[in-house]
Protein backbone atom coordinates (compact mmCIF):
# COMPACT_ATOMS: atom_id res chain seq x y z
CA UNK A 1 0.00 0.00 0.00
CA UNK A 2 1.72 2.70 -0.99
CA UNK A 3 -0.68 5.53 -1.22
CA UNK A 4 -3.57 5.63 0.92
CA UNK A 5 -6.04 8.81 2.17
CA UNK A 6 -3.61 9.46 5.10
CA UNK A 7 -1.27 10.43 2.35
CA UNK A 8 -3.92 11.75 0.52
CA UNK A 9 -4.19 14.18 3.05
CA UNK A 10 -1.04 15.00 4.14
CA UNK A 11 0.00 16.17 0.34
CA UNK A 12 -3.57 18.28 0.00
CA UNK A 13 -2.05 20.16 3.32
CA UNK A 14 1.25 20.43 1.94
CA UNK A 15 -0.26 21.26 -1.50
CA UNK A 16 -2.47 24.03 0.42
CA UNK A 17 1.12 25.60 2.21
CA UNK A 18 2.43 25.70 -0.61
CA UNK A 19 -0.75 27.64 -2.98
CA UNK A 20 -1.24 30.03 -0.06
CA UNK A 21 2.43 30.67 1.16
CA UNK A 22 3.49 31.99 -2.64
CA UNK A 23 1.20 35.10 -1.52
CA UNK A 24 2.06 35.29 1.91
CA UNK A 25 4.92 37.50 2.59
CA UNK A 26 7.50 38.55 4.82
CA UNK A 27 6.70 42.47 5.93
CA UNK A 28 9.63 44.28 7.83
CA UNK A 29 8.14 47.34 9.69
CA UNK A 30 9.82 47.17 13.15
CA UNK A 31 12.49 46.74 15.36
CA UNK A 32 11.76 43.10 16.59
CA UNK A 33 11.53 40.00 14.33
CA UNK A 34 9.51 40.83 11.10
CA UNK A 35 6.31 39.41 10.92
CA UNK A 36 3.99 38.63 8.18
CA UNK A 37 1.69 39.44 5.49
CA UNK A 38 -1.24 38.65 2.34
CA UNK A 39 -0.84 39.88 -1.38
CA UNK A 40 -4.09 41.45 -1.79
CA UNK A 41 -3.07 43.13 -4.98
CA UNK A 42 0.09 42.32 -7.32
CA UNK A 43 1.42 45.71 -5.59
CA UNK A 44 -0.94 45.94 -2.31
CA UNK A 45 0.44 43.48 1.13
CA UNK A 46 -2.48 43.76 3.37
CA UNK A 47 -1.19 43.23 6.75
CA UNK A 48 -1.78 43.06 10.86
CA UNK A 49 -1.53 47.32 11.65
CA UNK A 50 0.54 46.75 15.13
CA UNK A 51 3.21 45.02 12.92
CA UNK A 52 3.49 48.33 11.30
CA UNK A 53 6.11 50.27 13.75
CA UNK A 54 7.32 52.55 11.57
CA UNK A 55 6.50 54.20 8.24
CA UNK A 56 9.88 54.59 6.51
CA UNK A 57 11.98 52.06 5.07
CA UNK A 58 9.55 49.03 4.94
CA UNK A 59 10.79 46.45 3.13
CA UNK A 60 8.32 43.11 2.30
CA UNK A 61 9.85 40.14 0.94
CA UNK A 62 8.29 38.21 -2.03
CA UNK A 63 8.14 34.07 -1.36
CA UNK A 64 10.97 34.16 -4.01
CA UNK A 65 13.03 36.17 -1.75
CA UNK A 66 12.74 39.44 -3.98
CA UNK A 67 12.85 42.44 -1.63
CA UNK A 68 10.74 45.36 -2.11
CA UNK A 69 10.57 48.53 -0.92
CA UNK A 70 6.95 49.65 0.30
CA UNK A 71 4.76 52.21 1.69
CA UNK A 72 1.68 52.78 3.95
CA UNK A 73 -1.07 53.33 1.71
CA UNK A 74 -3.54 53.19 4.74
CA UNK A 75 -3.67 51.88 8.48
CA UNK A 76 -6.70 51.54 10.86
CA UNK A 77 -5.78 50.58 14.04
CA UNK A 78 -8.90 50.11 15.18
CA UNK A 79 -9.15 46.97 12.92
CA UNK A 80 -5.51 46.21 13.39
CA UNK A 81 -5.07 46.22 9.53
CA UNK A 82 -2.75 48.18 7.24
CA UNK A 83 -2.41 47.89 3.38
CA UNK A 84 1.11 48.62 2.14
CA UNK A 85 1.93 49.73 -1.26
CA UNK A 86 4.76 47.88 -3.12
CA UNK A 87 7.41 50.10 -5.39
CA UNK A 88 6.49 47.35 -8.11
CA UNK A 89 3.34 44.78 -8.72
CA UNK A 90 4.95 41.84 -8.36
CA UNK A 91 3.34 39.62 -5.95
CA UNK A 92 1.37 37.00 -6.45
CA UNK A 93 -2.05 37.40 -5.45
CA UNK A 94 -3.87 35.50 -2.45
CA UNK A 95 -6.98 33.78 -3.85
CA UNK A 96 -10.12 34.20 -1.37
CA UNK A 97 -11.81 31.42 -0.20
CA UNK A 98 -15.42 31.39 -2.09
CA UNK A 99 -17.09 30.09 1.92
CA UNK A 100 -16.51 31.64 5.11
CA UNK A 101 -14.92 29.59 7.80
CA UNK A 102 -16.78 26.82 9.73
CA UNK A 103 -17.31 25.75 12.56
CA UNK A 104 -14.87 22.26 13.02
CA UNK A 105 -13.01 22.90 9.65
CA UNK A 106 -9.16 22.17 9.45
CA UNK A 107 -7.05 25.24 8.49
CA UNK A 108 -3.69 26.02 8.89
CA UNK A 109 -2.03 29.24 9.99
CA UNK A 110 0.52 30.10 7.75
CA UNK A 111 3.81 33.08 7.93
CA UNK A 112 6.86 33.80 6.54
CA UNK A 113 8.61 35.58 9.82
CA UNK A 114 12.32 34.99 8.38
CA UNK A 115 13.52 34.24 5.19
CA UNK A 116 13.93 30.61 5.41
CA UNK A 117 10.84 30.12 3.91
CA UNK A 118 6.88 30.00 4.63
CA UNK A 119 5.78 28.49 8.60
CA UNK A 120 2.68 26.74 8.90
CA UNK A 121 0.46 25.14 11.99
CA UNK A 122 -2.65 23.23 11.63
CA UNK A 123 -5.51 23.55 13.97
CA UNK A 124 -9.46 23.41 13.49
CA UNK A 125 -12.01 26.51 13.52
CA UNK A 126 -12.47 26.20 17.01
CA UNK A 127 -15.10 29.17 17.45
CA UNK A 128 -17.06 32.16 15.72
CA UNK A 129 -17.79 35.08 17.02
CA UNK A 130 -18.50 38.43 17.23
CA UNK A 131 -18.78 41.53 17.52
CA UNK A 132 -15.98 42.53 20.19
CA UNK A 133 -14.37 45.41 20.55
CA UNK A 134 -10.95 45.62 19.74
CA UNK A 135 -9.63 46.89 22.87
CA UNK A 136 -7.98 48.69 19.95
CA UNK A 137 -10.70 51.64 19.84
CA UNK A 138 -12.23 49.29 17.15
CA UNK A 139 -15.31 47.17 16.75
CA UNK A 140 -14.86 43.76 14.73
CA UNK A 141 -18.33 42.18 13.54
CA UNK A 142 -16.84 38.99 13.34
CA UNK A 143 -13.82 36.99 14.39
CA UNK A 144 -12.52 33.22 13.83
CA UNK A 145 -10.81 31.53 16.56
CA UNK A 146 -8.85 28.30 15.96
CA UNK A 147 -7.01 26.05 18.10
CA UNK A 148 -3.75 26.49 16.33
CA UNK A 149 -0.50 27.40 17.17
CA UNK A 150 0.59 30.99 15.90
CA UNK A 151 4.68 31.55 16.09
CA UNK A 152 6.12 34.70 16.47
CA UNK A 153 5.94 36.58 13.58
CA UNK A 154 2.81 35.13 12.43
CA UNK A 155 0.49 38.43 12.64
CA UNK A 156 -0.96 39.70 8.91
CA UNK A 157 -0.58 36.25 7.76
CA UNK A 158 -3.46 34.16 6.73
CA UNK A 159 -5.20 31.19 7.99
CA UNK A 160 -6.02 28.74 4.77
CA UNK A 161 -8.51 26.37 4.26
CA UNK A 162 -7.56 22.54 3.00
CA UNK A 163 -7.80 23.85 -0.72
CA UNK A 164 -5.60 26.73 -0.16
CA UNK A 165 -8.00 29.25 0.17
CA UNK A 166 -7.91 32.22 2.22
CA UNK A 167 -10.23 32.08 5.13
CA UNK A 168 -8.93 35.18 6.75
CA UNK A 169 -5.67 37.71 8.27
CA UNK A 170 -4.32 35.83 11.27
CA UNK A 171 -3.78 38.61 14.57
CA UNK A 172 -2.58 39.17 17.96
CA UNK A 173 -3.11 42.76 18.09
CA UNK A 174 -6.82 42.77 18.99
CA UNK A 175 -7.48 40.15 21.81
CA UNK A 176 -4.73 40.80 24.49
CA UNK A 177 -2.15 38.61 22.58
CA UNK A 178 -4.08 36.22 21.84
CA UNK A 179 -3.87 35.15 18.23
CA UNK A 180 -7.56 35.51 16.42
CA UNK A 181 -8.38 36.05 12.71
CA UNK A 182 -10.39 38.49 11.34
CA UNK A 183 -12.43 37.02 8.48
CA UNK A 184 -11.76 37.37 4.79
CA UNK A 185 -14.61 39.54 3.30
CA UNK A 186 -13.84 42.27 6.38
CA UNK A 187 -10.54 42.13 5.70
CA UNK A 188 -10.49 42.80 2.40
CA UNK A 189 -13.77 45.26 2.28
CA UNK A 190 -11.21 46.89 5.10
CA UNK A 191 -8.26 46.84 3.13
CA UNK A 192 -10.37 47.97 -0.28
CA UNK A 193 -11.21 51.41 2.05
CA UNK A 194 -8.00 51.70 3.16
CA UNK A 195 -6.11 51.47 -0.22
CA UNK A 196 -8.84 54.13 -1.37
CA UNK A 197 -8.69 56.57 1.40
CA UNK A 198 -5.90 55.54 3.68
CA UNK A 199 -7.99 55.29 6.61
CA UNK A 200 -11.21 53.72 8.09
CA UNK A 201 -14.08 56.21 8.96
CA UNK A 202 -16.07 55.73 11.94
CA UNK A 203 -19.56 58.07 12.69
CA UNK A 204 -19.95 59.98 15.87
CA UNK A 205 -23.08 61.48 17.85
CA UNK A 206 -21.69 62.64 20.71
CA UNK A 207 -23.85 61.12 23.09
CA UNK A 208 -23.72 59.26 26.60
CA UNK A 209 -26.03 56.17 26.72
CA UNK A 210 -27.21 53.43 28.77
CA UNK A 211 -28.64 50.52 28.52
CA UNK A 212 -32.46 49.79 29.40
CA UNK A 213 -35.38 48.13 29.19
CA UNK A 214 -38.70 49.44 26.46
CA UNK A 215 -41.37 48.78 28.53
CA UNK A 216 -44.02 46.32 26.50
CA UNK A 217 -46.15 49.64 25.69
CA UNK A 218 -43.51 51.45 24.26
CA UNK A 219 -42.66 48.08 21.97
CA UNK A 220 -46.07 48.06 21.26
CA UNK A 221 -45.71 51.41 20.07
CA UNK A 222 -42.55 50.55 18.40
CA UNK A 223 -44.75 47.64 16.24
CA UNK A 224 -42.15 45.13 17.09
CA UNK A 225 -40.21 43.63 19.81
CA UNK A 226 -37.27 44.79 21.15
CA UNK A 227 -36.37 43.98 24.67
CA UNK A 228 -34.07 47.42 24.94
CA UNK A 229 -32.78 50.22 23.65
CA UNK A 230 -29.90 52.86 25.04
CA UNK A 231 -31.22 55.56 27.19
CA UNK A 232 -29.28 59.38 26.17
CA UNK A 233 -28.02 60.26 29.62
CA UNK A 234 -25.81 63.11 27.66
CA UNK A 235 -25.32 65.10 24.98
CA UNK A 236 -22.44 66.79 24.07
CA UNK A 237 -22.49 70.85 22.96
CA UNK A 238 -22.71 71.13 19.50
CA UNK A 239 -22.50 67.82 19.15
CA UNK A 240 -24.27 66.23 16.01
CA UNK A 241 -26.87 64.50 18.56
CA UNK A 242 -27.58 67.90 20.06
CA UNK A 243 -28.18 70.04 16.47
CA UNK A 244 -30.13 66.71 15.74
CA UNK A 245 -32.50 67.75 18.75
CA UNK A 246 -31.60 64.74 21.14
CA UNK A 247 -32.30 65.64 24.51
CA UNK A 248 -31.47 63.54 27.68
CA UNK A 249 -34.40 61.19 28.20
CA UNK A 250 -34.57 59.60 25.34
CA UNK A 251 -34.25 56.35 24.47
CA UNK A 252 -32.19 55.57 20.88
CA UNK A 253 -33.53 52.42 19.49
CA UNK A 254 -32.72 52.12 15.86
CA UNK A 255 -29.91 53.63 13.47
CA UNK A 256 -30.70 53.75 9.50
CA UNK A 257 -33.83 51.12 10.40
CA UNK A 258 -31.73 48.50 12.08
CA UNK A 259 -33.23 47.99 15.97
CA UNK A 260 -29.84 49.26 18.02
CA UNK A 261 -30.60 46.97 21.46
CA UNK A 262 -26.74 47.47 23.53
CA UNK A 263 -23.88 50.02 23.18
CA UNK A 264 -21.67 47.08 20.65
CA UNK A 265 -24.49 47.36 18.08
CA UNK A 266 -24.55 51.43 17.60
CA UNK A 267 -20.97 51.41 17.47
CA UNK A 268 -21.44 49.18 14.44
CA UNK A 269 -23.82 51.05 13.16
CA UNK A 270 -21.88 54.00 12.91
CA UNK A 271 -19.45 52.77 10.41
CA UNK A 272 -18.07 54.19 7.33
CA UNK A 273 -21.03 53.73 5.43
CA UNK A 274 -23.15 56.39 7.73
CA UNK A 275 -20.48 58.83 8.84
CA UNK A 276 -20.92 62.39 7.15
CA UNK A 277 -24.24 61.51 6.05
CA UNK A 278 -27.67 62.24 7.34
CA UNK A 279 -29.10 59.38 8.72
CA UNK A 280 -32.39 58.64 10.70
CA UNK A 281 -32.16 57.66 13.52
CA UNK A 282 -35.31 55.97 15.94
CA UNK A 283 -35.74 57.25 19.09
CA UNK A 284 -38.52 56.94 21.99
CA UNK A 285 -39.85 60.09 23.72
CA UNK A 286 -42.40 60.14 25.89
CA UNK A 287 -42.72 56.68 25.19
CA UNK A 288 -43.77 57.29 21.95
CA UNK A 289 -41.13 56.34 18.80
CA UNK A 290 -40.27 59.35 16.96
CA UNK A 291 -37.45 59.28 13.53
CA UNK A 292 -34.68 62.15 13.94
CA UNK A 293 -32.90 62.97 11.51
CA UNK A 294 -29.30 63.18 12.19
CA UNK A 295 -25.86 64.29 10.29
CA UNK A 296 -23.53 61.61 11.75
CA UNK A 297 -20.13 63.56 12.94
CA UNK A 298 -16.63 62.08 11.42
CA UNK A 299 -13.83 60.95 13.47
CA UNK B 1 -17.69 5.07 1.43
CA UNK B 2 -16.69 4.74 4.85
CA UNK B 3 -14.35 7.44 5.34
CA UNK B 4 -14.50 7.83 9.16
CA UNK B 5 -13.82 3.94 9.32
CA UNK B 6 -11.29 3.54 6.47
CA UNK B 7 -9.46 6.90 7.82
CA UNK B 8 -8.84 5.76 11.35
CA UNK B 9 -8.13 2.65 10.08
CA UNK B 10 -5.01 3.76 8.26
CA UNK B 11 -3.78 5.66 11.20
CA UNK B 12 -4.22 2.44 12.90
CA UNK B 13 -1.69 0.93 10.49
CA UNK B 14 0.96 3.47 10.33
CA UNK B 15 0.99 2.93 14.04
CA UNK B 16 1.27 -0.44 13.65
CA UNK B 17 3.96 -0.37 11.14
CA UNK B 18 6.17 1.67 13.00
CA UNK B 19 5.55 1.44 16.12
CA UNK B 20 8.02 -2.16 16.23
CA UNK B 21 10.81 0.08 15.33
CA UNK B 22 10.61 2.33 18.29
CA UNK B 23 13.00 1.51 21.46
CA UNK B 24 13.55 2.56 24.93
CA UNK B 25 17.06 3.97 25.65
CA UNK B 26 17.90 3.58 29.27
CA UNK B 27 20.55 6.01 30.28
CA UNK B 28 22.14 4.51 33.59
CA UNK B 29 21.60 8.14 35.40
CA UNK B 30 19.35 10.66 33.03
CA UNK B 31 16.74 8.69 32.90
CA UNK B 32 14.86 7.38 29.41
CA UNK B 33 14.52 8.39 25.94
CA UNK B 34 13.42 6.90 22.88
CA UNK B 35 15.63 5.64 20.07
CA UNK B 36 14.86 3.62 16.93
CA UNK B 37 15.56 0.58 15.07
CA UNK B 38 17.84 1.75 12.12
CA UNK B 39 19.00 -1.72 10.83
CA UNK B 40 17.07 -5.36 11.49
CA UNK B 41 20.88 -6.44 12.96
CA UNK B 42 20.95 -3.93 16.11
CA UNK B 43 21.74 -0.81 14.75
CA UNK B 44 19.96 1.78 16.99
CA UNK B 45 20.09 5.44 16.33
CA UNK B 46 19.16 7.78 19.47
CA UNK B 47 20.22 11.60 20.80
CA UNK B 48 23.44 11.61 22.30
CA UNK B 49 22.01 13.81 24.84
CA UNK B 50 20.11 10.56 25.70
CA UNK B 51 23.80 8.32 26.18
CA UNK B 52 24.92 10.51 28.99
CA UNK B 53 27.96 8.93 30.32
CA UNK B 54 28.11 5.52 29.75
CA UNK B 55 26.68 2.97 27.49
CA UNK B 56 22.82 2.56 27.92
CA UNK B 57 20.49 -0.28 27.95
CA UNK B 58 18.03 -0.65 25.23
CA UNK B 59 14.79 -1.75 25.80
CA UNK B 60 12.91 -3.26 22.25
CA UNK B 61 9.04 -3.84 21.92
CA UNK B 62 8.73 -6.96 23.49
CA UNK B 63 10.64 -6.30 26.87
CA UNK B 64 13.74 -7.73 25.74
CA UNK B 65 16.14 -5.41 27.44
CA UNK B 66 20.15 -5.43 26.10
CA UNK B 67 23.47 -3.97 26.71
CA UNK B 68 24.31 -1.68 23.84
CA UNK B 69 27.75 -0.82 22.50
CA UNK B 70 28.13 2.69 21.15
CA UNK B 71 29.31 2.92 17.81
CA UNK B 72 29.40 6.32 17.58
CA UNK B 73 28.08 9.94 19.12
CA UNK B 74 28.42 13.45 18.44
CA UNK B 75 27.60 16.45 20.47
CA UNK B 76 27.09 18.85 17.19
CA UNK B 77 24.25 16.77 15.53
CA UNK B 78 23.45 15.40 18.95
CA UNK B 79 22.92 11.67 17.54
CA UNK B 80 24.84 8.68 18.99
CA UNK B 81 24.66 4.80 17.55
CA UNK B 82 24.61 2.37 19.52
CA UNK B 83 24.33 -1.66 18.60
CA UNK B 84 22.70 -4.74 19.90
CA UNK B 85 22.99 -8.28 19.98
CA UNK B 86 19.86 -8.98 18.41
CA UNK B 87 18.72 -9.69 14.85
CA UNK B 88 15.87 -9.94 12.68
CA UNK B 89 14.79 -6.37 14.11
CA UNK B 90 12.17 -4.39 12.34
CA UNK B 91 14.25 -1.37 11.24
CA UNK B 92 12.65 2.24 9.78
CA UNK B 93 13.40 3.70 6.44
CA UNK B 94 14.86 7.44 5.95
CA UNK B 95 12.03 9.50 3.61
CA UNK B 96 14.35 9.78 0.25
CA UNK B 97 13.79 13.58 -0.15
CA UNK B 98 13.02 16.36 2.39
CA UNK B 99 9.36 16.92 3.76
CA UNK B 100 7.38 19.77 2.73
CA UNK B 101 5.71 22.11 4.96
CA UNK B 102 2.19 21.71 5.78
CA UNK B 103 2.72 17.24 5.72
CA UNK B 104 1.50 15.64 8.62
CA UNK B 105 4.10 13.84 10.62
CA UNK B 106 3.55 11.72 13.83
CA UNK B 107 6.36 11.50 16.43
CA UNK B 108 6.80 8.20 18.34
CA UNK B 109 8.20 8.25 21.96
CA UNK B 110 8.04 8.14 25.48
CA UNK B 111 6.90 11.62 26.82
CA UNK B 112 7.29 12.04 30.55
CA UNK B 113 7.77 8.19 30.77
CA UNK B 114 4.68 7.27 28.85
CA UNK B 115 5.26 4.88 26.70
CA UNK B 116 4.62 4.31 23.10
CA UNK B 117 3.03 7.62 22.91
CA UNK B 118 2.18 8.87 19.40
CA UNK B 119 1.40 12.40 18.85
CA UNK B 120 0.06 14.32 15.45
CA UNK B 121 1.33 17.47 14.31
CA UNK B 122 2.53 19.25 10.39
CA UNK B 123 6.01 20.18 9.73
CA UNK B 124 5.84 23.99 10.30
CA UNK B 125 8.77 24.86 9.06
CA UNK B 126 11.91 23.91 7.50
CA UNK B 127 15.27 26.09 9.07
CA UNK B 128 18.35 25.27 10.33
CA UNK B 129 20.09 25.86 13.14
CA UNK B 130 23.70 26.33 13.54
CA UNK B 131 25.85 23.86 16.12
CA UNK B 132 29.27 24.78 17.83
CA UNK B 133 31.49 23.87 14.89
CA UNK B 134 29.46 26.78 12.58
CA UNK B 135 28.09 24.38 10.43
CA UNK B 136 24.50 24.89 9.54
CA UNK B 137 22.61 21.79 10.67
CA UNK B 138 19.10 21.12 9.14
CA UNK B 139 15.97 21.20 10.89
CA UNK B 140 12.57 20.17 11.02
CA UNK B 141 10.24 22.14 13.03
CA UNK B 142 6.84 20.95 13.76
CA UNK B 143 3.54 21.38 15.59
CA UNK B 144 3.54 18.05 17.21
CA UNK B 145 3.79 18.41 20.69
CA UNK B 146 7.19 16.75 22.19
CA UNK B 147 8.47 16.28 25.52
CA UNK B 148 11.45 14.82 27.38
CA UNK B 149 10.88 10.71 26.86
CA UNK B 150 10.60 11.89 23.19
CA UNK B 151 13.78 12.50 23.13
CA UNK B 152 15.79 10.28 20.16
CA UNK B 153 12.46 8.63 18.85
CA UNK B 154 11.35 9.21 14.81
CA UNK B 155 8.90 11.88 13.33
CA UNK B 156 7.64 10.05 10.64
CA UNK B 157 5.51 11.26 7.97
CA UNK B 158 2.31 9.89 6.55
CA UNK B 159 3.51 6.64 4.87
CA UNK B 160 5.86 6.03 7.97
CA UNK B 161 9.12 6.94 6.76
CA UNK B 162 11.46 8.88 9.03
CA UNK B 163 11.66 12.63 8.40
CA UNK B 164 13.42 13.51 11.52
CA UNK B 165 14.94 12.51 14.99
CA UNK B 166 12.93 14.26 17.79
CA UNK B 167 15.53 16.16 20.01
CA UNK B 168 16.04 19.31 21.98
CA UNK B 169 12.53 20.08 22.93
CA UNK B 170 12.72 23.39 23.93
CA UNK B 171 8.78 23.28 25.65
CA UNK B 172 5.59 24.55 24.64
CA UNK B 173 5.44 25.34 21.05
CA UNK B 174 8.53 25.08 19.58
CA UNK B 175 9.38 21.23 18.39
CA UNK B 176 12.56 20.46 17.04
CA UNK B 177 13.78 17.42 15.52
CA UNK B 178 16.80 16.81 12.94
CA UNK B 179 16.60 16.38 9.45
CA UNK B 180 16.60 12.43 8.51
CA UNK B 181 19.26 13.37 5.81
CA UNK B 182 21.59 14.35 8.99
CA UNK B 183 20.88 11.19 10.78
CA UNK B 184 21.91 8.94 7.32
CA UNK B 185 25.18 10.86 6.19
CA UNK B 186 25.93 10.33 10.52
CA UNK B 187 25.12 6.80 10.31
CA UNK B 188 26.56 6.00 7.09
CA UNK B 189 30.12 7.96 8.39
CA UNK B 190 29.63 5.79 11.33
CA UNK B 191 29.62 2.69 9.78
CA UNK B 192 32.62 3.48 6.66
CA UNK B 193 34.66 4.34 10.04
CA UNK B 194 34.12 0.78 12.09
CA UNK B 195 34.43 -1.03 8.60
CA UNK B 196 38.42 0.27 8.41
CA UNK B 197 40.60 -2.10 8.89
CA UNK B 198 41.78 -1.66 12.70
CA UNK B 199 45.88 -1.17 12.43
CA UNK B 200 47.78 -3.94 14.09
CA UNK B 201 48.28 -3.48 17.68
CA UNK B 202 52.18 -3.05 18.53
CA UNK B 203 52.26 -6.07 21.01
Amino acid sequence: MTQNILVELSDALADAAEKAGKATVLVNARRRMPASGIAYAADLILTADHIVEREDDIKVVLADGTEIPAKVAGRDAGSDLAVLKLERAAAPVAEVSKSAARLGQIALVLGRPSRDGIEASLGTVSAIGGPIRTGRGGMLERYIRTDSISYPGFSGGPLVAADGTVLGVNTSGLANGAAITIPADIAWRTAETLAKHGRIKRGYLGIRSQTVEVSAAAQKALKREQGTGLLIVGVENDSPASQGGFIVGDILVAVAGVPVLHHDELFTRLNGDVAGKSTPIEILRGGQPQTVNVKVGER
Amino acid sequence: MNFNGTFTQVIGDLVEQVMPSLVIVRGHRYGAGAGIVWDSNGLILTNNHVVGRHTPVVILQNDGEYESRLIARDPDVDLALLSIEAAGLTPLKPAPVSPRVGEMVFAFGHPWGQRNTVTRGIVSALVSAQNRRGDKLPIVRSDTPLAPGNSGGPLVNAKGEVVGINAMIVGGDQSVSIAASVATDFVRKAISKRAEPVPNDVI
